[in-house]
């Protein structure tokens, strides 16, 4: 497992955290939109999968550390209903859906998506530090 | 354009590393050994710079000119330049010691 591998895993992990935010983003950016006739915005999600397949060994030699099969989904979630009549997507009850998105757990989301990027890139800092050690033996200084 | 700094900066990088072919060419008796070393960090030189052109400083350039392409993996290429770079100057020290110390030695 060459230095190479670090950054790439590290990079494929900043990816990642950089979709989720981007998810993030949207869902609280879509929270107060209304649904008209049903359709509105679904809470989207971000599903990934690490390929835990392989062996361990097999893991180090080939550069499969990183977290594959990312996609983005709708989550299946139940509109919020509010009670608004004087609203014009109401229903013929006087609801009007949104979408099923929660500010607070997303804010608790937006706290662990920075703490996760951090550490990636404290993982590269360190392997760029140890690279940056070794190229420093021999050296009198 | 903003891009100018970055390919400066790496040009301006990489003059230090010139004088040592000459100084080494100088040498009277092994023209072999001196061209041999010259060429070898003539064409790892190259090697380096080849990589700074095509990893960083194009990620850079399409940074600058606004396509959509990720901070951190320009900042990676970044310093994995700067490391086969600080990789080439250290082999080019520990040479460049041990031919000093030939030329110091007594007869």
């Amino acid at each position: 497992m060459d230095l190479t591998t670090v950054f790439e895993v590290s990079a494929a992990g900043m990816s990642l955290q950089r979709l989720r935010l981007d998810v993030a983003a949207a869902n609280l950016a879509n929270a107060q939109t209304s649904a008209v006739d049903g359709v509105g915005y679904q809470p989207l999600q971000v599903v990934a999968h690490a390929p835990l397949t392989a062996p361990f060994a097999q893991w180090l030699s080939a550069a499969q550390l990183r977290p594959a099969d990312v996609r983005v989904v709708e989550s299946a979630s139940v509109p919020r209903l509010v009670y608004e009549p004087g609203h014009p997507d109401a229903d013929a009850r006087g609801y009007v859906a949104y979408p099923d998105v929660s500010p607070v757990s997303e804010m608790v989301r937006l706290m662990e998506i920075s703490r996760a990027y951090e550490a990636n890139v404290r993982a590269l800092n360190l392997a760029k530090a140890m690279a940056v050690r070794a190229l420093e033996i021999g050296t009198e200084r | 354009m903003s891009i100018d700094p970055v390919t400066l900066a790496a040009a301006q990088a990489l003059p230090p590393m010139n004088p040592l072919p000459p100084a080494n060419i100088g040498e009277a008796n092994p023209p072999p050994a001196g061209a041999g070393f010259a060429g070898w960090l003539d064409s790892q030189l190259r090697q380096v710079n080849a990589e700074i052109t095509a990893a960083a400083d194009d990620g850079v350039r399409r940074l600058a000119i606004g396509e959509p392409v990720s901070l951190h993996q320009v900042m990676i290429n970044l310093e994995r330049a700067r490391l086969h770079f600080e990789l080439v100057l250290q082999v080019r020290n520990k040479l460049l010691e041990a031919y000093q110390d030939l030329t110091r030695m007594q007869i």
